[in-house]
């Protein structure tokens, strides 16, 4: 069985970020009783359909929405954007469009003051891993929302972040460059170890990149299952185990009928 | 095996870029097709009031070599007006950008000093002449005016120019850490910056309209508008036309000025609007 529920995760080390968060706006409850912990360098894929408060969740974990109960930890100490190392990608496009290719991977290590020789030596490092090496002058009305996106990952993985929040990074990217990028991702996250939280309503995706995958419900959000993927990489997504598991997500998430 | 469709014409002609040159040299064609019809006019009207191309050039002579009536030579009368503009105006930028950005950062601070700024706002700078009269005199006096006509393109222009940060940008900053400071300087200041230049051209217009109108109306004796009033109470048509073009075209190379700057500042963007 390449299936388990997570229950064996390692339990001699704290974990690196602790989630146990309840939220609502007025009277709409959005989330309750979100519990999950992740450790050091777990790449976990949250899916949920749209209405569980992704948004909300991500704006907790990066420190930056206060929950109305609960808290995350990170390291043991409440996530905050301005003491803790977090980076973020976006699903929108988000690179500065008055700044190079180059100067935009630098600016998550700008804003934490890195020195110029440091800041030199690492985007020169993640530049040569996503293959962003000789666009570094270009402006990004020059470049495709491929690379873009490329940039804003760079951008996230440069810095020491303790966390990585991706939100939907690829959902805008045609098929075959959303398949590359998930790929290039990995080969990042291989190479740069670090802590990766990446939501997704895109079952396929989670299925293939995570180390977890932690399904949430409808409004109000709750954890419905939080399943160890164990297939080992690069997954094949036409694989019967591949295809077992998510279509073991997706009746999480659409109980068939009975 | 299908046999490939021939493929159908549709491309129309590709319409031929106009180098630099042939631009130039149709902008030459129309001066010289205009100061023609100009000088044509002007004989055939054969009157003092109408005087044409060649008359004014003789007048130009006269004041940029020998001075006008009062000894001051056409230079003298430009640099002063220059000066006073730019002086003006800087003050303008000094305050109406600072300003702006504050008041676009904190909408309720504009919300609630509406009842002040927006009457002001409306005040041409010519109506307060009178006043400008009584309270300065000299440089403060014209800086003053100048100020009045160039702050409140800039505030504005700057005002609105905040309200076009990307939320997503601000985000970026925000979830890196970054102070306040940091995304003022590195997310607002470039995204308002296109509408601050922007501003600042519409105060330069605003600024010469203003410095004619002031040097027309103050007992003062020098200025490009002083020597425009001294020669049309002398019904001297040629000069008084000297001093206008002349006008024109300082206030065009000072556009030209900040749009070349513009265009090296915003090589980032598509496009440099006019």
């Amino acid at each position: 069985m390449t299936i388990a529920k997570h229950a064996d995760t390692p339990t001699m080390q704290r974990p690196k970020v602790e989630v146990d968060t309840s939220h609502r706006y007025g009277p709409l409850l959005v989330h309750e009783h979100i519990k999950f912990d992740v450790y050091a360098n777990e790449f976990i894929c949250i899916c949920g359909p749209s209405g569980c408060g992704k948004t909300t969740l991500l704006d907790t974990l990066a420190g930056i929405l206060k929950p109305t109960r609960g808290q995350v930890l990170i390291d043991g100490a409440p996530a905050d954007p301005k003491r803790q190392s977090i980076s973020f990608v976006f699903q929108e496009p988000s690179t500065f469009p008055w700044l190079t290719v180059r100067q935009n991977v630098a600016t998550g290590l700008a804003i934490r003051s890195a020195a110029k020789a440091e800041i030199d030596r690492k985007v020169d490092e993640i530049i040569n891993v996503v293959g962003l090496r000789g666009a570094e002058g270009y402006y990004p009305y020059q470049i495709s929302g491929g690379m873009k996106q490329r940039v804003a990952i760079a951008r996230a993985f440069a810095t020491d972040a303790d966390l990585i929040l991706m939100d939907e990074p690829f959902v805008s990217l045609d098929q075959p460059t959303r398949e590359r990028m998930q790929q290039e991702v990995l080969d990042i996250w291989r190479h740069r170890k670090r802590t990766v939280i990446f939501v997704t309503h895109n079952l396929e995706e989670a299925v293939f990149l995570g180390d977890r995958i932690i399904v949430l419900s409808n409004k109000p959000g709750r954890v419905i299952a939080d399943i160890a993927v164990r297939m080992p990489r690069p997954r094949d997504p036409v694989s019967p185990e591949f295809m077992e598991l998510r279509a073991q997500c997706m009746h999480l998430l659409h109980p068939p009928a009975r | 095996m299908v046999a490939t469709a021939q493929p159908i014409e549709t491309t129309p002609e590709p319409v031929k870029p106009r180098t630099t040159l042939q631009t130039a040299a149709w902008n030459v064609a129309s001066l010289l097709f205009a100061l023609g019809a100009w000088q044509l006019f002007s004989i055939v009207l054969a009157s003092p009031f109408f005087p044409g191309p060649d008359r004014i050039v003789s007048a130009f002579i006269q004041l940029a070599t020998r001075g006008d009536v009062t000894g001051n030579s056409l230079w003298t009368h430009a640099w002063v007006s220059v000066q006073r503009v730019l002086v003006g105006f800087g003050l303008g930028v000094i305050v109406g950008v600072p300003m702006g950005l504050l008041m676009g950062l904190y909408p309720r601070l504009y919300a609630s000093t509406r009842s002040v700024i927006e009457p002001f706002r409306f005040i041409p700078p010519i109506a307060w002449i009178p006043l400008a009269i009584i309270f300065f005199s000299g440089l403060p006096r014209f800086a003053f005016l100048i100020f009045l006509g160039a702050v409140f393109p800039v505030f504005t222009s700057t005002l609105v120019g905040v309200a076009r940060v990307e939320p997503i940008h601000r985000k970026v900053g925000i979830v890196h850490g970054a102070s306040k400071l940091w995304i003022l300087r590195h997310v607002v200041i470039p995204t308002v910056l296109p509408d601050i230049l922007a501003g600042m051209r519409v105060g330069l217009g605003t600024a010469w309209l203003t410095i004619v109108a002031a040097e027309l109306a103050g007992g003062i004796s020098t200025g490009l508008g002083r020597m425009m009033v001294n020669y049309a109470e002398l019904l001297q048509v040629p000069h008084v036309i000297v001093g206008m073009l002349l006008i024109g075209l300082i206030g065009f190379l000072m556009n030209e000025i900040l749009l070349a700057i513009e265009k090296r500042l915003f090589r980032w963007r598509w496009s440099v609007s006019l």
